[in-house]
């Protein structure tokens, strides 16, 4: 009997570790990208920095909760097997939640740090040895998470496509569009957090995310066609499966929710945003309201891309 | 002297001498604990026509013991593994109850314990097989529907059905190799 075997939690952790694996890699990119020996985009090397851990972390928190015995989540890690997606998977999660952590501290203001460390009770104070700048870090760790990142957000396309029982998912380019995906939602996080922040904007970090954002969106729409065209040429199955979002329950949810309001829309507005800078002026129009507006709908794009996928595989199946 | 000569599990169905008594489905219940409203095995129906031209056929259907699982492939922690006799089973100590075999399988052949938050799936009730007998289904079935063998020993009963008679096996195009052969 076919069931919906992977749910809602599932959905949250996929767009959760791919959201983080976005903020990571343009977190990464802006620390390795160097003016005059200094980070050339620091505002967003910073913010991608502190931000990282947090979704991946409550992301694996909801997918150990996901499982029918929790406390033996261990045992993923007790074996490596190459063909299991979710084995490789869960290996990558581990080294890149690491990661991401220590960006954290190396990227901690130091005033921060040690307020931390003086919450400490007495009996712990051994840790306050930890309590070092790990500055001399960011790059190298940048370099370190740069594959991490990549693995992470490709993975979770890889854990839906390598299942051949799912018509709907059997194709590598979902790994592509999860990927894709993964780091334009990052961008767009980091785009809110921008916007968000009251001092003085600057313009030149900002055009750097939306460009960014606009290559992700538009690879993304170049994944997402072909997808649609590889699978009406291809077996019978295959084409079924895509009537789950041609026609089908899913379809109102793909094309109005993901494709046009999570997808083109968004990619129009930064399109606008960036219009000036098209033109050879350095500025950009710059609405915080519409910013902030086509970042929310890029995130909301990602999740109901993960939401459509996840479900309709589920329902997919030979005959 | 135990028996070291290799073996391969499968099973042969006639389904055109099932009438759909579900025998074979309470047979497995009652011999593997099955909790309630699970099942190992099932059988599949379909009708076509109106009175009074019309047919009906009933297909069991349950785990095919693939030759090249996915379940097994999928499997983060080992837990799924695969006999040496083709004999696919969880060890439900190694389980963790992430359901990836379940949707793996393109015969959605598994079902989820919420009571013991493991996957579980029929065995061919090898408890019995190792003691040198057949399955609880294919002993209960009174059609005789199924045949259980040894694909390995030429003189078996599967393999001289499917040396005389034609057959076909269900998604072979998944790839996974199913050992559950129909008669047609």
């Amino acid at each position: 009997m076919q069931t919906i075997e992977w749910g809602f939690l599932i959905v949250n952790y996929l767009f959760l570790g791919g959201l983080s694996a976005g903020l990571f890699f343009v977190s990464a990119l802006a620390t390795y990208l160097q003016e005059d020996g200094e980070p050339a985009y620091p505002r967003i090397a910073k913010y991608g920095a502190m931000m990282a851990p947090w979704p991946v972390a409550l992301g694996s928190f909801l997918l150990i909760f996901d499982l029918g015995n929790w406390y033996r989540f261990y045992k993923l890690f007790i074996v490596f097997k190459w063909q299991s997606p979710m084995s490789i998977g869960s290996w990558l999660l581990l080294v890149f939640t690491g990661i991401t952590f220590l960006g954290f501290w190396a990227w901690l203001p130091e005033e921060t740090r040690h307020r931390l460390f003086a919450f400490l009770p007495k009996r712990l104070a051994f840790l306050k040895r930890f309590d070092v700048s790990i500055d001399a870090w960011k790059r190298p760790l940048a370099m370190a998470g740069f594959p991490f990142s990549i693995g992470v957000g490709i993975y979770t396309g890889v854990l839906l496509g390598a299942v051949q029982a799912r018509p709907f998912w059997n194709t590598n380019l979902v790994a592509q569009m999860f990927l894709f995906s993964a780091f334009s939602t990052g961008t767009a996080a980091l785009i809110l957090a921008l916007s968000a922040n009251r001092k003085e904007l600057d313009f030149r970090q900002l055009r750097f995310l939306y460009t960014l954002d606009i290559c992700f969106i538009t690879i993304e729409f170049f994944i997402v066609l072909p997808y649609l065209i590889h699978g009406k040429l291809s077996v019978l199955a295959v084409q079924e499966a895509l009537k789950l979002i041609l026609g089908g329950p899913y379809t109102l949810t793909f094309w109005l929710f993901f494709m046009l309001a999570g997808l083109l829309l968004p990619l129009f507005i930064e399109l606008w945003e960036m219009a000036p800078a098209f033109f050879q002026k350095a500025t950009i129009h710059h609405n915080k309201p519409l910013a902030s507006i086509a970042a929310a709908l890029v995130l909301l794009g990602g999740y109901l891309l993960r939401y459509v996928f996840v479900y309709a595989g589920q329902i997919s199946a030979f005959k | 002297m135990a028996d070291t000569k290799k073996k391969r599990y499968a099973l042969v169905l006639d389904s055109k001498k099932c009438i759909n008594c579900k025998a074979c489905v309470v047979a497995c219940k009652a011999e593997n604990g099955v909790p309630v409203g699970k099942f190992r095995d099932w059988i599949t129906e379909e009708r076509r026509g109106t009175w009074p031209r019309l047919m009906a056929t009933f297909d069991p259907e349950q785990c095919e013991h693939c030759a090249n699982p996915s379940c097994v492939r999928v499997c983060p922690t080992g837990a799924s593994w695969q006999r040496a006799d083709g004999i696919v089973l969880v060890n439900y100590d190694d389980c963790i109850g992430c359901r990836y075999c379940m949707i793996a399988c393109p015969y959605n052949a598994r079902y989820f314990r919420e009571d013991l938050g493991v996957v579980d799936k029929c065995t061919l009730c090898a408890h019995r097989v190792d003691k040198g007998g057949i399955p609880a289904c294919v002993e209960t079935c009174p059609s005789k529907v199924r045949v259980f063998g040894d694909l390995e020993d030429p003189s078996s009963d599967v393999s001289q059905l499917l040396n005389t008679r034609r057959f076909l096996v269900k998604k072979p195009e998944t790839g996974n190799g199913p050992q559950l052969y129909y008669l047609l």
